[in-house]
């Protein structure tokens, strides 16, 4: 599956656009997570942790998104945009992943 | 202050250097003896336990004696710091931070500081595996549910509305193949290849959805699910509403399509769920 935030595919001509597809992820509060990156506010430095917790649910969504995809015959997601929305929580990290774009089927 | 209280409190302080004189040369004294012994377990002298216990125990005893209460275990504390500065810094300056000094500082700190440190290991402890296993909230949440049964049956006499005990699926597939059968097309790209349309202007359509207060109640896993699947939801309403929007203005697709997530409401107790485009008649 090509996935591409552009309009067109570089070499590739696209021959038809078969729908919308999306895909969402939730990363939830968690006690420790967020005592952890409260001191890494204060101190100063990386929060790992988050990271590591956003990248998971960038993956969650990107394959929701890539599944739906293949059901309806698309080979390639172009106009692919990706957005971190804070939903409030608890210390404001409950964030929703979200990853949208138009299913189509290249050469 | 008379002189009488004075001469009171002076004589206390006296008897109370005394008892932690005592408590330290008997903490120094079995310190000695450990070391001189070596009597030790993987390299490790019992007498950082030990002998914080003994100043102790001996300093209390006398203070008992003499003053008639406890005044704190003030030797242990200095025994504490004689037998980590000569063990740690003074013989063994080389000593590295692993496992073993951990385990070791940490026994020394449970002995000088008794009740301090068996309440954070307790809390720590007890923290940590309730956490993983969940057990204080499942015991909270089943509190609650039983007293909202009871409070709905006996005192309201109604069926209980608050209680959630299953999240409503969202069939992902399902709501694809109703969002991409609507005969619109969605496209988020600005520029649909080899397809003229005309512009009709930019199209919004937002979704509302509330955040569910039965979810008071239920378990952290199902609160997130449920958030999620009423995102879900509320999504495929503001893209059926976008469209339903546009049809009406005589066009059959959005291009740029734009999806926003946004709190809402006092307290933020909303979900406001936004759909945006250029509504086009692509021919």
């Amino acid at each position: 599956m090509i996935l591409t935030s552009a309009n067109t595919l570089q070499s590739k001509t696209i021959l038809e656009y078969k729908g919308l597809v999306t895909g969402e992820s939730l990363i939830g509060s968690n006690i420790y997570k967020d005592l952890f990156s409260g001191v890494r506010d204060v101190v100063g430095g990386r929060t790992n942790q988050y990271e590591m917790e956003l990248q998971k649910a960038r993956t969650i969504a990107l394959e929701s998104m890539e599944k739906k995809a293949e059901s309806l015959g698309a080979n390639a997601i172009v106009g692919l945009k990706i957005s971190y929305d804070n939903l409030g929580g608890t210390m404001g990290n409950t964030i929703l992943v979200t990853a949208y774009g138009t299913a189509v089927r290249c050469e | 202050m008379n002189f009488r209280e004075r001469e009171v409190k002076i004589t206390y302080i006296k008897e109370a250097i005394l008892c932690v004189t005592f408590g330290t040369v008997v903490g120094i004294g079995a310190y000695y003896v450990f070391l001189y012994f070596n009597i030790a377990i993987f390299g490790w002298n019992l007498g950082l336990i030990f002998a914080p216990l003994a100043a102790g125990y001996a300093e209390t005893l006398l203070a008992n004696r003499i003053i008639g209460q406890g005044i704190g275990a003030i030797s242990a504390f200095i025994l504490f710091i004689i037998t980590t500065f000569y063990s740690f810094i003074l013989k063994n300056p080389t000593l590295g931070f692993n496992l073993i000094t951990v385990g070791s500082v940490a026994v020394i700190l449970q002995a000088a500081f008794p009740t301090a440190v068996n309440y954070i290991i307790l809390s720590v402890i007890f923290g940590i595996g309730s956490y993983l296993s969940g057990i204080c909230t499942r015991i909270i949440t089943y509190i609650n549910r039983r007293k909202d049964y009871y409070y709905y049956k006996h005192i309201l006499k109604e069926p209980n509305k608050i209680t959630i005990e299953k999240v409503t699926p969202y069939d992902e597939q399902k709501s694809n193949e109703v969002i991409n059968n609507l005969d619109f097309y969605f496209i988020t790209s600005t520029d649909p290849t080899k397809s003229k349309f005309i512009n009709l202007g930019q199209f919004h359509a937002t979704a509302i959805v509330e955040k569910d207060k039965r979810l008071i109640h239920s378990t952290q896993d199902n609160v997130e699910l449920a958030t999620l699947n009423n995102l879900k939801k509320a999504k495929d309403k503001s893209l059926i509403r976008l469209a339903q929007s546009i049809k009406s203005a005589g066009g059959n697709g959005v291009i740029n399509l734009k999806i926003e997530y946004g709190l809402i409401g006092l307290g933020g107790d909303s979900y406001q769920i936004t759909a945006m485009g250029m509504g086009v008649y692509l021919k």
